[in-house]
């Protein structure tokens, strides 16, 4: 009855991975599956043949509540069904439970420390190093990152129309890949190209992508392709000095005010934050202090991209519900043009599971992702005292263009003077430009 | 978050042709919350039969049975009908929102937190992935079940190509772009420019050489061998070639270069040239391309010629057909149409790459060709592969596998990119280092747990749930963990170690 039931449908879902189980089994079944406590039989049961995205967020929240309640018993058997289903060459919904499977052990191998390879306050994953020709490629596997670029350089170049001299400051995970379409563009600008400067900051959060060559080597390569393109070019890396571990900083942006000779008045300045802002703590309102500052300074303007969601909850249910049904997104997109066991997509993959280990695994000052979604963000913004720049009409339809000649799924759409990525309707990635002050000038 | 929706086989009828409707009902141990995947969790889920998302014509005109495809144009066509005011209006609901989920369980998108907005996105969806595709494209043969994605496609298909230096094939511009600017054939030619300290004297023979010499450079079409692995700047293998040609070089390459304007006219000749030039091949040399082989002189001068044909020269007012032939000659400012000569580019995918770069990266415009053609400062690695670009002999090739220095098989995650043969190779290195790792690590979770825990994996022990938990616990997890982060890393190779670890651990189940 009900045990038969039970093992039945474990043996199905074993059918999936490997064979050797029914044996084994029968003899623990006895105590996993008749224990008292048993909240996750209805889920399994629920599940029967159904391994579609409802199941397994139903089996991760269960999990969660688990840890957070610390019941091991249940965590442990969810956890075993979980890595049933889960499979990083499986359908979407399974990959992306793979990841999900992983981040929780990571999680509860800190409540429970193992002598083994789970480091205290380090990620399980090892970091996969690109060269610059990869990240090239990687950026623009899917609209992800290229629609922020898109958007961002559009409206950095409007801004600077009629500038001879511009300076960027440019806060960003994806290591410069933005500029070289921007530096493109200010090649054929009809008045010429201005004078441009770059200037990255030395230091990065330690998330995916990585490069295999130091950021020096990242701006000479840039250097090189303006100098091709006969743009007068500069690179700078400002040493910052974050006084924190690898995984999280803290260090005060403030400094930024005092490099009086980073910044010279004859220049156009431009900020660029894309995928940034998030990685900002928590505490001591980090975001707003580091937002204060870039007013301060005074751009012409401020260019700001991230992914729309809100992943920075304090209930690790409410995260994992939240990242699941936003992680999906890429998994799907990956899915409808890439093979099952396409490197590409396994790496892409690998990545964003980066991510979910560290949005889900990790509390206090270790999860440094802390996404906010785009409609918040931009009251924060406004209650500042910046004002939003609405996207001109060219940007929005090279946007567009952009994403047309990408899968069918991707779209653009606008709310309030933000400009949305989405999938199949779904909000992804927001990008927004701002002044910092009214219209002076 | 389970939602029970139920399809039924749609009547047509003049409402609309939604037929089913489910609302979203909420398990009762969990919180009302908002779903973040689903806009408004106030919708209406809805979910249609597979026969009414396929059917073309749902929305019916009650008063001449009319069909039509959309629900606007229905009403569009029955205010032709000049109705009463009163059966104009709709049944007057409509305001709230409705998402339409997938009627395919298996689907993605048959949870109702993924729903659909709108009914043309869920018609298209289950077209796309769960129909026939019918659509089919002449030129690629990629086959579409949704007519507009194959319009689409059409518009796009062949048109527009753009080609690195180092060989690599883009669709779109932006790609092409941001990959270029990092490309290590830019970069090699730089730092090749920067060695130069040949100058090459504004000659005046250029226009003479233009009539004597033509150069045709052929294409190499996509379908050609796979392209090579971005190489150093080439020449300097070539120094030992017959010396005849280098005097004759530095001319015509002064010829080509000093005509060098700025970067916009580079930028858009290029363009205009790669889009083109895919588009046309050129006939003559067809026959040269396929014995590049034997023949090193025609492959030097082709060498050249390709160095010459860089379409930098070319300023876009360039209104002359842009065959290539054309491109080319258009080298000297007073000849757009000097006669080129036929050669055949036997090396041209690795050769016009570092060509097409390489005349306009630094030099300042007034000054004269600094470009040189015989390297004598490349590295060793550059000079062996650019001879098995050649392939010119046998020997050299089994020369380079000897050393070990022949470009591997470009691994799997680098089938898109072009690197440098020495960047695939830390990429393979890296690759098995990662492999190796993994699988030691998999090896000790192996050995770790003895047997008897392979029955306690969840950490029950024998004689009940919560005794023994924390141990064997540690145990589960770092057998489970091992397994996954043994399997669940970098590439196709793992995946497989990800399989087998599920046999030989039947704790995992």
């Amino acid at each position: 009855m009900y045990r038969s039931q039970v093992i039945s449908q474990i043996d199905m879902k074993a059918e999936l991975r490997s064979n050797t189980t029914s044996i084994s089994l029968s003899n623990q079944s006895s105590t996993l599956f008749n224990s008292h406590q048993n909240p996750f039989s209805g889920a399994l049961k629920g599940c029967l043949g159904n391994l579609d995205g409802a199941c397994i967020e139903k089996l991760l929240l269960h999990c969660a509540n688990a840890l957070e309640n610390s019941d091991i018993n249940s965590a442990q058997q969810v956890m075993w069904v979980l890595n049933n289903v889960a499979s990083t060459s499986g359908d979407p919904n399974q990959r992306l439970a793979s990841w999900f499977l992983r981040a929780l052990i990571s999680r509860s191998s800190r409540v429970c420390p193992t002598p083994m390879n789970f480091n205290g306050g380090r990620s399980a994953f090892q970091r996969r190093l690109m060269s610059v020709t990869e990240l090239a490629g990687y950026v623009d596997l899917i609209p992800w990152h290229r629609f922020g670029f898109c958007a961002s350089n559009s409206a950095i170049f409007k801004a600077i129309q009629g500038c001879p001299k511009v300076h960027i400051l440019d806060f960003s995970i994806t290591h410069c890949m933005q500029w070289p379409t921007l530096i493109d563009a200010l090649a054929k600008r009809t008045e010429g190209p201005p004078s441009l400067r770059i200037s990255v900051p030395s230091w990065r959060p330690s998330v995916p992508p990585f490069l295999n060559v130091l950021t020096e080597e990242v701006g000479m390569r840039l250097t090189n392709f303006a100098n091709f393109r006969n743009v007068p070019f500069e690179f700078n890396v400002i040493e910052v000095s974050p006084s924190m571990e690898e995984s999280s900083f803290n260090f005060n942006y403030e400094f930024l005010l005092t490099q009086t000779n980073l910044f010279q008045d004859d220049e156009a300045l431009v900020i660029n934050c894309q995928n940034w802002l998030r990685y900002m703590p928590d505490q001591a309102s980090s975001k707003d202090s580091f937002l204060e500052v870039i007013k301060s300074l005074n751009p012409h303007v401020l260019t700001i991209v991230d992914e729309d969601s809100d992943l920075g909850s304090t209930s690790l249910a409410s995260r994992i519900t939240t990242c699941f049904n936003f992680m999906w997104i890429p998994f799907d997109a990956l899915e409808t043009f890439l093979p099952k066991d396409s490197c590409q997509r396994m790496e892409y993959e690998a990545d964003i599971g980066h991510k979910i280990e560290n949005i889900i695994g990790f509390e206090g000052r270790q999860r440094i992702e802390r996404l906010e979604s785009g409609a918040k963000f931009s009251q924060r913004m406004r209650n500042l005292g910046f004002y939003s720049v609405p996207f001109g009409e060219d940007t929005i339809s090279e946007v567009k263009f952009l994403l047309d000649e990408h899968a069918s799924g991707w779209g653009m759409k606008t709310e309030d003077d933000m400009i949305v990525l989405t999938w199949k309707g779904h909000n992804s990635v927001y990008a927004t430009a701002w002044f910092p002050y009214g219209f002076e000038d | 978050m389970a939602v029970s929706a139920t399809s039924v086989e749609g009547t047509e009828c003049s409402s609309g042709g939604n037929q089913i409707v489910a609302a979203p009902e909420i398990q009762p141990m969990k919180k009302k919350r908002n779903l973040p995947g689903m806009p408004d969790p106030d919708a209406e889920v809805i979910a249609l039969s597979p026969t009414t998302l396929l059917a073309t014509n749902r929305f019916v005109c009650e008063i001449c049975n009319k069909g039509f495809q959309r629900d606007q144009n229905l009403q569009l066509h029955r205010r032709g009908h000049n109705l009463p005011w009163k059966l104009k209006q709709r049944d007057g609901k409509e305001i709230r929102k409705r998402v339409y989920v997938c009627p395919e369980k298996s689907c993605i998108h048959h949870d109702p937190s993924r729903a659909l907005g709108d009914l043309t996105g869920i018609k298209k969806h289950f077209s796309r992935k769960h129909g026939e595709k019918k659509w089919k494209c002449e030129r690629c043969s990629k086959k579409y079940a949704v007519q507009s994605d194959w319009k689409a496609h059409m518009k796009t298909c062949g048109t527009k190509e753009y080609r690195c230096d180092c060989g690599t094939l883009f669709s779109r511009r932006d790609s092409f772009i941001t990959h270029r600017a990092f490309c290590d054939a830019l970069a090699q030619e730089s730092a090749r420019s920067q060695t130069q300290n040949v100058v090459i004297s504004n000659s005046d023979h250029h226009s003479h050489r233009q009539e004597t010499a033509k150069v045709e450079v052929t294409v190499l079409p996509p379908s050609c061998s796979p392209p090579p692995p971005p190489l150093t700047p080439s020449t300097g293998v070539l120094s030992p070639v017959p010396s005849v040609h280098s005097s004759e070089v530095p001319e015509k390459a002064t010829g080509v270069l000093q005509h060098q304007k700025g970067a916009v006219a580079e930028a858009e000749a290029a363009e205009k040239c790669l889009a083109t030039a895919t588009a046309t091949t050129t006939t003559t040399a067809s026959g040269g391309s396929t014995s590049s082989g034997n023949n090193i002189v025609t492959d030097n001068t082709g060498v050249f010629a390709s160095i010459f044909a860089s379409p930098s020269v070319l300023p876009p007012s360039q209104s002359s057909p842009a065959s290539y032939s054309n491109l080319v000659c258009g080298v000297v400012e007073t000849d757009r149409n000097a006669k080129v000569e036929p050669m055949s580019l036997s090396l041209s995918s690795s050769l016009y790459r570092s060509s097409t770069a390489a005349p306009s990266l630094f030099p300042p415009p007034d000054q004269t060709l600094h470009r040189q053609y015989v390297q004598p400062a490349l590295s060793a690695t550059a000079l062996l592969q650019k001879a098995a670009q050649m392939g010119a002999t046998s020997s050299n090739t089994s020369f380079l596998h000897a050393l070990g220095l022949a470009p591997p098989p470009p691994s799997s995650s680098a089938d898109q990119y072009q690197e440098t043969s020495i960047g695939q190779w830390s990429n393979i290195q890296s690759k098995q280092e990662r492999n190796d790792n993994s699988g030691i690590g998999r090896d000790q979770m192996l050995m770790g747990p003895p047997a008897p825990t392979t029955l306690d994996f969840l950490g029950l022990g024998m004689g009940g749930g919560t005794g023994g938990s924390s141990g064997g616990y540690s145990a589960f997890l770092s057998s489970l963990g091992a397994s996954v982060s043994g399997g669940v890393s970098f590439g196709g190779v793992q995946n497989k170690e990800w399989d087998d670890s599920g046999d030989k651990k039947p704790a995992l189940l």
